[in-house]
């Protein structure tokens, strides 16, 4: 059952079936182009149609209802189509060039082309009418009836596709009159588009959800992230997230560029491969009509409220700007003339959305992990700043410098999720004041905390009483273990992990072994601290508080050093220096083991520190936990492995110039290659002795498993051999019962009676 | 090189002179010429003929007059001008020409 309407044709009324309606005006329609140029085109068509017009009444009259579309293709037909028509020349000549089969010709006119009349097969054209560049893909699409897209994208993709894409733009003559008939078309997809309505098109194209193409290309993100942290079950197999993730961000791009938007109605009809006529443009029409209706109502309740204008405006802004730059980009290209310059265009804006796209990621992704950093660390600024201006700047910075652009960037993320297209040019300007005003907040701090630890304290080492100094081994522990507690899920290195609210403890504790030169164990203590002047880094030393005492074999030391919110953190420090008397022993606690990586070493020591360092007598390195024997040529471990000095041309691992660096200290770092030839070739020495004793011992443990191998070989024989007897035996007695006894007891009768 | 395309510059070249004859005989319509054409065994495409007239009338070669019929809108009836005729003859002396030496040299091959 199909529509008919009434037409007037050539001034009579004609009923005719819709879609015949449809093929009648196509067909007028290639007439008109194809006669473009002609002079007296009006009347040509007008003779035309006349003539339809004439074939028409003969078929109603004939007992005919109406105009089917057998009709209209039968008077086509012997009409013929503009493409087989005998035209005469319009007096352009062919260019020479090779000749080559018949289906192509080097003409490259627009309008003129060489209809063979008795063919009427589909002939391959150059789109004149549908071209980006030279419509070399659109002829090609027309030719097997498929999108003009895909075979763009093909052509971008295979690498001889340039060259082949001129060859045929040459070869293959151009005309103005192909047809491409009703055909579903790939289109990007404006509504309800999230970037560029690249997903959306392909669902429309391809009838499925637009989710489907958006998880597509997510995929390869969401496995590269995978692929960072190690999430157990969810790691995904190496191939998909490498391979695909940059390049599924490049494909969109690309296809972003390439695919048409659908901007007209009959485009969106024909993204969906709906019939493009009256009916179903007016029904589209009328349904996207309804759906801005309720969008509208439904943005109007959302927006009012719940978004604030402002950061819509700055990133609006960063979006205009990044728009206007593009605009002038393109603009400027393409002044440039030439499909060239169109290339460049195409690739320098590929170029230009994939280093933007990067670079606004990378951002976002900063401010993010910046803003979650401070937002940790704030519980711990009491114990940095002090009161007045410094609290002040951190939470100038915190809020401005930090949270504004976070909060700018969310709200631009929901505005485009909700498409709000308003500007308001004074919440724009004041959004980027703030953020000023934040950076300036967050210099002035760093400024100001910086020159809280400008100057370094005066050196004073003290020397401390013990009780029993001559004790003959000392090991050196903390006091008892306080259960220092995590501040909440805070790991940030400096301040430990340690501490409650009002205090916290930083390890910045060091030990050092030197040796005696009398017999008795000295102690010595030296504190350090940072301050604004030398006087203020001064007066914070006798507050460090810092706990030591003897008991017989054991001296008690402070793990770690306290910080209370009235004396702040300025690197405070304590350096304990044992000498152990030659003969004697020594043990240093595990619990040490982290104890100097704290400081912030280096820049501001002055030259007083330097000297010191570099020129106390020289201390030894030494594992924790294990116990050392001081003798006179140094320390040693109770298996005889010597312990490396830290003499005093600089190799000293105790003031590294890096900040938090975590190398525990081992004994065999810097100072290796300062060892005394002799010693060494002692060791040397000792160590082959003990080789070759084991090696001794080896061999006389293999002679001696070879020979008790033997007896218990020769052993086994021999007690094979005594079975063996021992059967034969068996068998003889067998035999001799059997054979050498009397057998028969009457013999002795036969004897009685003689 | 093919063959369709060359028969078909040779068709191209005659079928103004055809056409003209065909009018000359006598007013006409396209349908009308269209019908004699085929039973010469000339085929030509109504699409091919109407702007051929068109052209012809614009050089004032043709003119025509409308006729209302009963069965449908009204046609076009072409007739020679003047100017047409003498186009015509000069046509038909080319023609004529071009036929004789087409002739002689094709009949010169087929001796030999």
């Amino acid at each position: 059952m199909k529509k008919v309407i009434n037409i007037n044709f050539q001034g009579t009324i004609v009923p005719i079936e819709e879609s015949s309606y449809e093929l009648l005006q196509q067909y007028i329609e290639s007439l008109r182009r194809y006669f473009a140029n002609e002079e007296g085109r009006d009347e040509i068509i007008n003779d035309i149609e006349s003539r339809f017009s004439e074939l028409f009444q003969e078929r109603l009259k004939g007992g005919s209802t109406c105009i089917t579309d057998d009709d209209v293709n039968a008077i086509i037909r012997n009409m013929g189509r503009p493409e087989d028509f005998e035209e005469a020349e319009k007096g352009e000549s062919m260019e020479s060039g090779n000749a080559q089969s018949g289906n192509s010709k080097k003409d490259k006119s627009e309008n003129n082309f060489q209809g063979d009349w008795s063919w009427k097969g589909k002939r391959l054209y150059r789109d004149e009418n549908h071209k980006i560049l030279g419509g070399v893909c659109s002829g090609i699409a027309a030719y097997f009836g498929i999108d003009p897209v895909i075979v763009r994208v093909v052509f971008l993709i295979s690498g001889v596709g340039f060259l082949a894409y001129i060859l045929l733009w040459m070869f293959v003559p151009g005309s103005s009159l192909v047809e491409n008939g009703v055909r579903k078309r790939l289109y990007r997809n404006p509504d309800g588009k999230i970037l560029g309505g690249v997903c959306n098109g392909m669902g429309s194209y391809f009838d499925v959800n637009p989710w489907l193409p958006r998880f597509i290309f997510l995929i390869p993100f969401i496995t590269f992230f995978f692929r960072w942290g190690h999430f157990g079950p969810l790691s995904f197999p190496n191939f998909l997230s490498f391979s695909f993730s940059p390049g599924s961000f490049i494909i969109y791009i690309v296809l972003w560029l390439v695919i048409p938007e659908a901007t007209t109605t009959s485009e969106k009809l024909e993204m969906k491969g709906e019939k493009v006529d009256m009916n179903s443009i007016k029904n589209s029409v009328l349904k996207e009509m309804q759906e801005v209706g309720e969008r509208v109502g439904k943005m109007g309740k959302e927006m009012g409220q719940k978004f604030g204008k402002m950061g819509m405006e700055a990133g609006h802004a960063a979006g205009e700007k990044g728009a206007e730059i593009g605009k002038d980009i393109h603009y400027a290209a393409s002044r440039s003339s030439g499909a060239l310059g169109n290339i460049i265009t195409t690739l320098f804006k590929i170029f230009m959305y994939f280093i933007l796209g990067c670079v606004a990621l990378s951002i976002i992704v900063a401010l993010f992990s910046i803003a979650t950093v401070a937002i940790g660390i704030f519980p711990l600024k009491d114990f940095v700043l002090t009161q007045g201006w410094q609290t002040v700047f951190a939470w100038g910075t915190l809020i401005f410098f930090i949270a504004v652009p976070v909060i700018g960037i969310i709200t631009f993320i929901i505005r485009r999720f909700a498409r709000i297209k308003k500007t308001n040019k004074l919440m724009r300007w004041s959004f980027v004041g703030l953020w000023i005003l934040g950076i300036v907040c967050f210099v002035s701090l760093i400024v100001s905390v910086g020159q809280d630890f400008r100057n370094i304290s005066s050196l004073n080492e003290d020397a401390v009483n013990l009780q029993n100094p001559t004790v003959k081994s000392l090991e050196v522990m903390p006091f008892q273990n306080i259960n220092y507690r995590r501040i909440g899920w805070f790991n940030f290195q400096p301040f430990g992990t340690y501490g409650s609210t009002d205090t916290a403890f930083i390890g910045n504790v060091r030990i050092k072994i030197t040796k005696s030169p009398t017999d008795s164990f000295m102690v010595s203590i030296l504190k350090m601290a940072n301050g604004r002047t030398r006087r203020a880094a001064d007066t914070l030393l006798p507050r460090i508080n810092f706990n030591i005492s003897q008991n017989d074999s054991l001296l008690m030391l402070d793990k770690a050093i306290t910080i209370n919110t009235t004396d702040k953190f300025r690197n405070q420090y304590v350096e304990v220096t044992i000498a152990v008397p030659v003969g004697h022993y020594i043990k240093i606690d595990k619990n040490f083991e982290y104890g100097n990586r704290i400081r912030f070493g280096g820049f501001w020591g002055g030259s007083d520190w330097y000297y010191y360092n570099n020129n106390v007598e020289n201390d030894y390195d030494f594992t924790y936990g294990e116990k050392y024997i001081m003798k006179d040529d140094g320390l040693y471990t109770l298996y005889g492995k010597r312990s490396d000095r830290n003499n005093d041309d600089g190799n000293d691992n105790s003031n590294d110039n890096d900040n938090n660096s975590v190398s525990p200290n081992t004994s065999d770092s810097n100072g290796g290659y300062r060892y005394n030839q002799n010693i060494d070739s002692l060791k040397n020495v000792q160590e082959k002795q003990i080789q070759t004793m084991q090696q001794k011992v080896d061999s006389l443990k293999s002679v001696h498993e070879k020979d008790v191998n033997k007896m218990k070989d020769s052993l086994q024989k021999e007690k094979d051999e005594i079975n063996q007897k021992i059967e034969k035996l068996n068998k003889g007695t067998a035999l001799y019962q059997n054979n050498c006894e009397p057998k028969i007891p009457g013999d002795f009768t036969f004897i009685m009676y003689i | 090189m093919n063959i369709d395309n060359t028969a078909s510059q040779m068709r191209k070249g005659v079928l103004e002179f055809c056409i003209l004859s065909i009018i000359k005989l006598g007013e006409a319509y396209p349908s009308d010429i269209i019908d004699m054409m085929k039973s010469a065994n000339l085929n030509i495409l109504e699409g091919t003929l109407y702007p051929l007239l068109t052209r012809l009338k614009n050089a004032e070669f043709l003119t025509y007059r409308w006729v209302e019929s009963n069965s449908g809108p009204p046609r076009k009836y072409f007739s020679l001008t003047e100017k047409g005729a003498k186009f015509y003859e000069e046509l038909e002396t080319t023609w004529l020409e071009l036929a004789g030496a087409v002739e002689t040299i094709t009949g010169k091959n087929k001796e030999q």
